[in-house]
């Protein structure tokens, strides 16, 4: 679960985003938070990835304080995908992309091979794994951006408007996705403009506008 | 008049940046350097910077100034030794001083480019067109300036989700952390070839440079605070470097 107690945020003194925020999101369900443009839907996706840190009151993931605890390690619990999947491909095959964190840790390479097998199957990307990240669609783009934050095995994800820029057939395929990694067990925050995306997921809804919680409504299509 | 001076030609800001830097270059001695270094905080603080962020630019830089003033200190190999570690002379008086001066020079540096960021950069473009400095190079002054601060912000969010993927770069032996930052450069060369594509069909939709004279809708004027920002600046200019010269 990730909890927020008493967060207050500004990316400028004098012009807080948020003062003395309370918020619980829980850990298994899909969580949406939706709102006007500006109103810190972003940024509270980055307090509660770890991201950005409060200036008072603490942010917690599985009892973690994210002002404490490094990124890295916040990582295994969360993964986060940001609005430009471009900004988080880092490597030149769509096999790579997937398993060079784990080259880093030393994993012997038959079992990243393995792993990258599984998750290769599991995102549908095994026909693309020796493709350059450049040149896939802006769809799979995010596929393989998931795929590779799923090597960490995290327990969450925040999804920072993932249909922008997907035509319906996409939309179909991220919403299998997300299916998946629900019936994995994993929960999930999504920041969506999408009303028919937030109808066809959503099991809660927070609504955020002017840097205030307005809503949190459970929801039942 | 007032004392604040946040509408000032951007002519007026780049003369005043132009003497600053031109003056911890030529200057030795600490004193000036340090009065220089005020005088520029002084500018910083009346065109509209926020000292405190750069305070906090300079922060970062204590690392690199202590590194300066040991390495002039281990090469200059002159002066009293303040500190020595077996046969290494780590301070010395005469190290200390010239260490100093660098650090100085590059404090004056950071603060007076702080003053030409208080400036529009559409107006600073203007500008170095009215001083017939041709355009394209002028527009080019402009993108960089333009680009920085969103490179800086990709930059960050890659860094960020690199570390979110259980990339510790402070646990990496050194060897392998750079071969981590190479991984870095992927994203970010990938967002600037496609910006510099992007940008290029854009101005090519917009005509850029289907003439070969360009007419402006906005000139700039100097205004009297100008000429007389211009004359005191040129006038402390000249006494300053007069001090540098007797005093060096």
């Amino acid at each position: 679960m990730i909890s927020l107690k008493d967060v207050s945020f500004y990316y400028k003194r004098g012009k807080p985003i948020f003062e003395h925020l309370n918020l619980e999101i829980p850990s298994k369900l899909i969580t949406f938070i939706v709102g006007p443009n500006g109103g810190g839907k972003t940024t509270l996706g980055k307090l509660m990835a770890g991201i950005l840190k409060p200036q008072s009151g603490v942010v917690l993931v599985d009892s973690l304080n994210t002002k404490t605890v490094p990124l890295a390690e916040l990582g295994a619990k969360v993964g986060y995908l940001f609005q430009e999947p471009e900004r988080q491909i880092f490597a030149a095959t769509v096999r790579d992309e997937i398993g060079f964190v784990l080259s880093l840790r030393d994993k012997p390479q038959g079992e990243i091979a393995t792993i990258v097998d599984a998750v290769l199957e599991q995102f549908q990307l095994t026909h693309l794994a020796a493709v350059s990240p450049l040149k896939l669609s802006r769809g799979e783009k995010q596929r393989l951006a998931i795929a590779a934050i799923m090597v960490n095995q995290p327990q969450f994800f925040i999804l920072d408007e993932p249909t922008t820029g997907l035509d319906r057939e996409r939309i179909d395929i991220l919403s299998g996705v997300i299916e998946d990694l629900q019936q994995r067990g994993i929960g999930m925050a999504i920041i969506s403009h999408d009303q028919s995306f937030v109808r066809r997921h959503a099991q809660q809804v927070i609504t955020v506008a002017g840097g205030e919680i307005v809503d949190v409504a459970a929801y039942h299509p | 008049m007032t004392w604040q001076l946040t509408t000032l030609d951007p002519r007026t800001k780049l003369i005043i940046v132009l003497c600053l830097s031109s003056l911890a270059v030529f200057c030795q001695n600490i004193y000036l350097l340090l009065l220089v270094l005020l005088l520029t905080l002084i500018v910083v603080k009346l065109t509209g910077g926020e000292l405190g962020q750069l305070f906090s630019k300079f922060k970062k830089f204590i690392k690199v100034f202590l590194a300066v003033i040991v390495i002039q200190s281990i090469f200059t190999n002159e002066g009293q030794v303040l500190l020595q570690v077996m046969q290494i002379k780590l301070l010395t008086d005469v190290g200390l001083l010239r260490g100093l001066q660098t650090v100085l020079r590059f404090l004056i540096v950071i603060a007076a480019a702080v003053v030409m960021t208080t400036a529009n950069s559409r107006d600073i473009i203007q500008g170095l067109i009215q001083w017939k400095v041709p355009y394209e190079l002028a527009f080019m002054v402009t993108i960089a300036i333009r680009f920085l601060p969103l490179l800086q912000e990709e930059a960050t969010d890659t860094l960020t989700a690199l570390q979110l993927r259980g990339v510790n770069l402070k646990k990496i032996p050194i060897l392998k952390r750079l071969r981590t930052y190479s991984y870095l450069l992927m994203p970010l060369l990938t967002s600037v070839l496609i910006k510099a594509r992007d940008l290029s069909v854009a101005m090519e939709m917009r005509a850029f440079r289907a003439y070969p004279q360009r007419t402006s809708l906005r000139e700039l004027h100097f205004a009297r605070i100008d000429y007389f920002v211009i004359v005191l600046s040129m006038l402390l200019f000249q006494l300053l470097l007069w001090a540098a010269l007797v005093l060096s």
